[in-house]
């Protein structure tokens, strides 16, 4: 029962400032960034090649490692912005059990987050389906298609924001929270592909691609507990970090 | 009945590096009263409370509340209000809605928070965002939030911090009235001449160590001020009383170990006009300067004799 208090404040806490809504108008602009590629924009040869298909929208549309890099970053903002005002005091002075107060925090991010990605993808799906009807194309996925992506978008955007939050609880410091998280889900995959080409397979944007129904390069189960992974691995380790430092 | 809650230091230590900052610190802090806990910058204040409220852990000793650990207390802010940091707030949340977050959290309904905002004077602002609030109005808000809880102990840190004149009063009644129906009050300040008005015992810290602890009362005897036109004739008078006399460099005399109203007592019995008979102003800052100023004077001198040895 304590706990779910917990979870509760959390989740006002992520509630009662702007940052959700300056990562809601992020959505917004890059909804209608979506929409204008698809007005104005051309394959190489001029022609519109890229929403000819089924399979063509799907890919454009699918949202799920941007949904991921997004919340990512809100998760790593979150957590470590706790350090940054002081709130982590009155935090642990309510939860002095620390993996208690850390968990309820990861908790209320995996479902702001799930719930950022939901929003994300439903705005790039309304903008891309509006936007391919405004020139007089088919808009071909089926109602199966949209739900997945969304769905995609949402569970990696939830792993992707408590990645962010164990980044945060280790680093504590904003900057430095970001930098760790754009490390972990942009920089270091395509590195590590260069060094170890199998693990193409499981870097973040193929294992979301999968769950997406994108990408074909291992099964949706595995897909899924890969995505899994990249998000409490970061925050298990978060998490054991708060257990055994001061506060302040 | 408000479950009572002594608050008990044993033998704490703290080091940061190769610094101790808390140093075999014990002494206790009883219920119903207010304690004041006084040490100059550095001191090792804050990190004490740290250490009691489990938000640092001490390399030596233990700091409980009512024989616990704070982490071991069940809700701990239903036993403990705290104000620690006078900036732990997201700037861009409204006072209402922190205390909001923090009452989810304990599990204390709505009404509550209305009535903590009216009682610190944020009535009026409870929706305007944190950042816009000047310090006074911070160190409002976290009082309300201390309170939240309804506990019956009360850890502070400086809360007076940025308090206009008012609002110093408002804090001192409060606090005392706190004390009066046997919450614990426990609370840390560099204005002495407060914490002489506030507090009822005083824990005095220099370096990280104990220098002086007990009752304001009994460790401000010797703090009287006394002008005569016979102040020699006076001062042989109390000395043979049994108290301790010595001049000032303004022509009064400066008498110790004897009660106001004794001296008063003795100088009319010895036909002895007196022209100012009172509690010398500002007698804790000099008694806390002694204590500072003597525990620097007795590390000096180890120091000295230390490397007397070593030669």
């Amino acid at each position: 029962m304590t706990w779910l208090r917990l979870v509760r404040a959390e989740l006002r806490k992520l509630g009662t400032t702007k940052m959700p809504w300056v990562f809601v108008a992020v959505l917004v602009v890059i909804s209608a960034i979506t929409a204008t590629a698809v007005l104005i924009g051309t394959d190489a040869d001029g022609s519109k090649a890229f929403i000819a298909t089924r399979e063509d929208q799907r890919s454009l549309l699918a949202f799920g490692a941007n949904a991921m890099m997004g919340a990512g970053l809100f998760g790593a903002i979150a957590v470590a912005r706790e350090y940054a005002h002081g709130t982590v005091v009155p935090m642990f002075l309510t939860s002095p059990r620390r993996g208690r107060a850390m968990s309820a925090q990861l908790v209320a991010l995996f479902v702001v987050g799930g719930l950022l990605g939901v929003v994300g993808a439903a705005l790039t799906i309304v903008a891309g389906a509006v936007s391919i009807v405004m020139i007089d194309r088919a808009f071909l996925l089926t109602a199966g298609d949209v739900i997945r992506i969304v769905a995609a978008s949402s569970l990696a955007a939830a792993f992707g924001a408590i990645l962010g939050g164990g980044a945060g609880a280790l680093v504590r410091n904003t900057g430095g929270a970001v930098t760790v998280a754009v490390l972990l889900l942009i920089i270091a995959p395509p590195l590590v592909v260069q060094l170890a080409t199998d693990a193409a397979t499981w870097v973040p944007s193929t294992v979301v691609n999968v769950v997406s129904g994108v990408g074909t390069e291992t099964s949706l189960a595995a897909a899924l507990v890969a995505l899994a992974l990249w998000g409490l691995v970061p925050a298990a380790i978060g998490v054991g970090a708060v257990q055994r430092r001061d506060v302040i | 009945m408000t479950p009572m809650h002594a608050l008990r230091f044993e033998h704490v230590t703290k080091r940061y590096g190769g610094t101790t900052v808390v140093r075999d610190l014990s002494f206790e802090v009883e219920p119903g009263r207010v304690t004041g806990f006084l040490g100059p910058n550095g001191a090792g204040k804050s990190t004490a409370m740290k250490v009691l409220l489990d938000l640092a852990s001490a390399d030596g000793g233990r700091a409980t509340i009512g024989g616990r650990r704070y982490r071991e207390l069940e809700n701990p802010p239903r036993t403990v209000g705290v104000v620690l940091e006078p900036n732990a707030f997201h700037p861009g949340r409204s006072g209402r809605n922190h205390l909001r977050v923090l009452a989810d959290g304990v599990g204390v309904p709505k009404a509550r928070i209305e009535e903590l905002l009216v009682l610190v004077g944020l009535g009026d602002v409870g929706d305007r965002h944190v950042g816009a609030y000047s310090l006074g109005m911070r160190q409002r808000l976290g009082l309300a939030a201390a309170l939240l809880g309804d506990p019956p102990v009360l850890v502070l840190d400086e809360p007076g911090n940025g308090l206009d004149p008012q609002g110093i009063r408002w804090l001192r009644d409060l606090l005392r009235e706190r004390a009066a129906q046997g919450t614990t009050v426990f609370v840390s300040s560099h204005l002495l001449a407060e914490v002489e008005h506030l507090a009822d015992e005083v824990v005095v810290i220099n370096r990280g160590r104990l220098v002086a602890t007990g009752a304001i009362a009994d460790l401000q005897d010797a703090g009287i001020s006394v002008r005569t036109p016979s102040p020699s004739q006076l001062s042989t008078t109390l000395r043979e009383a049994g108290a301790t006399v010595d001049s000032t460099d303004d022509g009064a005399l400066h008498v110790r170990s004897m009660p106001i109203e004794v001296i008063g007592d003795h100088a009319h019995r010895a036909g002895i006009a007196l022209h100012e008979l009172s509690a010398r102003p500002g007698s804790l800052e000099e008694l806390f300067l002694g204590w500072v100023d003597g525990d620097e004077t007795s590390d000096a001198a180890q120091t000295q004799q230390e490397e007397v040895v070593r030669v």
